[in-house]
């Protein structure tokens, strides 16, 4: 009698405890399908009930009422800088919510005025696949190229003593990088389905409509200027100080120390132009790792269109690309020797060196921001 | 007698605060880096740590609030709430037992799968993001803090010596007073035991809870904030102040404890 007690209460504890974990379950898998969503043809799939763009809010109208309601939203870690940026341009508190890695918020006008990055969340909210959000032209956009507050994203760097110490391997492996980028603007729906090859966190068709955005951000500046193939990787100098200048002027440090270090950086100490080019001499290191800001997908297409072209084998080297994610953090995984070189946002790279690290930034792949604010028109009527 | 009580100090506090002065000087001479195979950057010294500290003391007082508050509400609720769930299986006999285990399954749940779900659950709650995300934080602390209470508690209140349960039923004394006279203060060392468990996880549950908040604000957040942006001596600052409030809340209660279950023991 007492063991059919006890038994019924392993049952119910047992039957409880697989709910909860179905539940958290579904919490995770929610934010696997929100990657899995968006259709290459965000256009096509257009709501109903759109473009009634004339009774629409002017940017600057929407940055204020979503801000004086304490609704905009960001992931913070280090992505706040160009939000807070635009805040302070129009006088507001730099004050945000912090997003979690899906697009629930926007969707439950918890928050009216969210983050995304043009490849990827905004996809998702604007296209209608399992998982996405379906919203089509209902959705409006504030570009922080756009509004003078870009600062350059994903680059490609290494510690400054691996630079030194292995000059023909970095140049060769820039090389070889920037030519699977070119390859990868190319054709992205091809780059595309290399990166869905080797283990992609998101499906086929948002890793296509994610290419296709990258390509924009890797081929055209701050300005709407396109950038030429052969110049991919460039540094531009305007776009760069930009970036130091509003990094100087947002990242706030407790420590003393790095805050001074941070205030009296110039953008030799966090960049050199002089990896861009290779003129074939022998690598002194062969065996490189590469670890990428988040898990694989076409943000990084490039990397992985060089390693399945063979691109890194043309230069003699064997490159091995560590997928990132999560917690993981890029800039100490190359600082202490982990890997060697790492994909990070340029404000990142300032932080850590603020903080004691010696990066140097030997490529700069993105060449706009590619972060933007997004917003439900219907919330934003006049 | 005395002679003892010396020898008592020394074992429990001299050794401790030994093997700590010990830790402190290989770490600020740098063997530990050496030991670890570490830097600097990741392992910065402790003057540095205490230097950030003291430099931003009061920067970091509201983040070290919101902590607690968080922290201290959910001990209390879910010290209430689990010491219920207790007399609720002592009094039900029946399904006591299965209740309990259920609650400890609740214990379970990693805190890291716990703290989203509930962001999800409170979104609704309010649309203030300060008062939804305090919510969310104290529901997750009630959480890891009901299971130890609720189990501890009901041990103390039915764990009672058979003679003495004898000696009140040849009184007469009905069940209703009985409970109150016996089994309740019979639970009272008991609830002590649940709270040494319960106090530093309850500062370890505020902190990760604040991971995955809406508001930027914390202990925990800056912990995480700082790490990634890869300021760790910021980082370290704060952990050391997330140590430094559990340790102070664990030797108030031992103060609580010694000086409530005094005149038990000498009874």
């Amino acid at each position: 009698m007492k063991s059919k007690r006890v038994l019924a209460a392993l049952l119910a504890a047992s039957c409880l405890a697989t709910s909860f974990t179905a539940c958290s379950g579904d919490a995770s898998s929610s934010s696997a399908a929100e990657s899995s969503a968006a259709s290459a043809d965000a256009s096509s799939s257009a709501a109903e009930g759109s473009s009634e763009s004339t009774g629409l809010m002017s940017d600057e109208e929407i940055i204020k009422k979503a801000s004086s309601e304490n609704k905009v939203g960001n992931w913070g870690l280090g992505n706040e800088y160009e939000i807070q940026a635009l805040l302070s341009k129009y006088g507001l508190p730099t004050d945000y919510i912090t997003m979690d890695f899906t697009m629930d918020q926007i969707d439950k006008d918890t928050i009216t005025l969210a983050s995304a990055m043009t490849f990827n969340e905004l996809g998702l909210i604007k296209n209608n696949y399992d998982g996405g959000y379906n919203y089509g032209d209902e959705i409006g956009v504030i570009d922080m190229n756009d509004q003078g507050v870009a600062m350059l994203e994903d680059n490609l760097f290494c510690t400054k003593e691996f630079a030194k110490n292995n000059p023909n391997t970095v140049k060769a492996f820039v090389a070889a990088s920037m030519k699977g980028w070119t390859y990868a603007c190319e054709h992205p729906d091809e780059a595309a389905e290399i990166v869905f090859k080797y283990g992609s966190s998101v499906s086929a068709d948002h890793q296509k409509y994610m290419a296709s955005e990258v390509a924009k951000l890797v081929t055209t500046d701050t300005k709407g200027k396109a950038v030429s193939a052969s110049d991919v990787g460039k540094m531009d100098e305007d776009a760069m100080q930009q970036t130091l200048d509003l990094a100087k002027q947002y990242i706030k440090l407790d420590d003393a120390t790095a805050a001074d270090k941070l205030a009296k950086l110039t953008l030799d100490d966090i960049r050199s132009s002089d990896y861009l080019t290779y003129d074939g001499g022998a690598v002194e290191k062969s065996d490189l790792k590469v670890q990428l800001k988040w898990l694989p997908q076409a943000q990084f297409m490039g990397y992985y269109v060089a390693l399945d072209k063979g691109y890194y084998k043309d230069n003699g080297l064997n490159v091995e690309i560590v997928s990132g994610g999560g917690d993981v953090s890029e800039t100490v995984a190359v600082s202490n020797g982990t890997v060697d070189f790492g994909v990070t946002w340029v404000s990142n790279l300032i932080n850590a060196n603020a903080g004691g690290m010696e990066l140097l930034e030997v490529a700069q792949v993105y060449q706009r921001s590619g972060l933007v604010l997004c917003y439900k028109k219907s919330q934003f009527t006049k | 007698m005395k002679g003892k009580v010396i020898k008592n100090i020394i074992t429990t506090v001299g050794l401790p605060v030994l093997f700590g002065a010990l830790i402190f000087t290989l770490w600020q001479t740098k063997v530990l880096h050496t030991l670890f195979k570490t830097d600097e950057i990741i392992l910065p010294l402790p003057t540095r740590i205490g230097s950030i500290i003291g430099d931003n003391f009061t920067n970091m007082l509201p983040q070290i609030a919101s902590t607690m508050i968080v922290a201290l509400g959910g001990l209390i609720l879910g010290s209430i709430f689990g010491y219920l769930i207790g007399v609720a299986g002592a009094v039900f006999k029946k399904w006591g037992m299965g209740g309990l285990t259920i609650v400890s399954a609740f214990n379970a749940i990693p805190l890291v799968a716990l703290a989203p779900v509930i962001n999800n659950w409170t979104r609704d709650l309010s649309s203030v993001v300060d008062i939804r995300s305090t919510v969310a934080k104290i529901i997750t602390v009630t959480i890891f803090c009901t299971a130890s209470m609720s189990v501890n508690a009901y041990r103390g209140l039915t764990e009672v010596k058979p003679f003495l349960e004898d000696l009140f039923a040849s009184y007469g004394v009905g069940k209703f007073k009985m409970f109150f006279k016996l089994r309740l203060p019979n639970s009272l060392p008991y609830v002590f035991t649940a709270l040494r468990v319960s106090v530093p996880a309850c500062i370890i549950g505020a902190v990760v809870s604040e991971y995955f908040a809406e508001q930027v604000i914390g202990v925990g957040r800056q912990i995480r904030e700082n790490i990634i942006k890869g300021q760790f001596p910021t980082a370290w600052a704060y952990i050391t102040v997330a140590c430094v409030m559990g340790i102070l809340m664990y030797v108030i209660l031992l103060i609580v404890e010694a000086i409530v279950l005094k005149n038990r023991r000498a009874r």
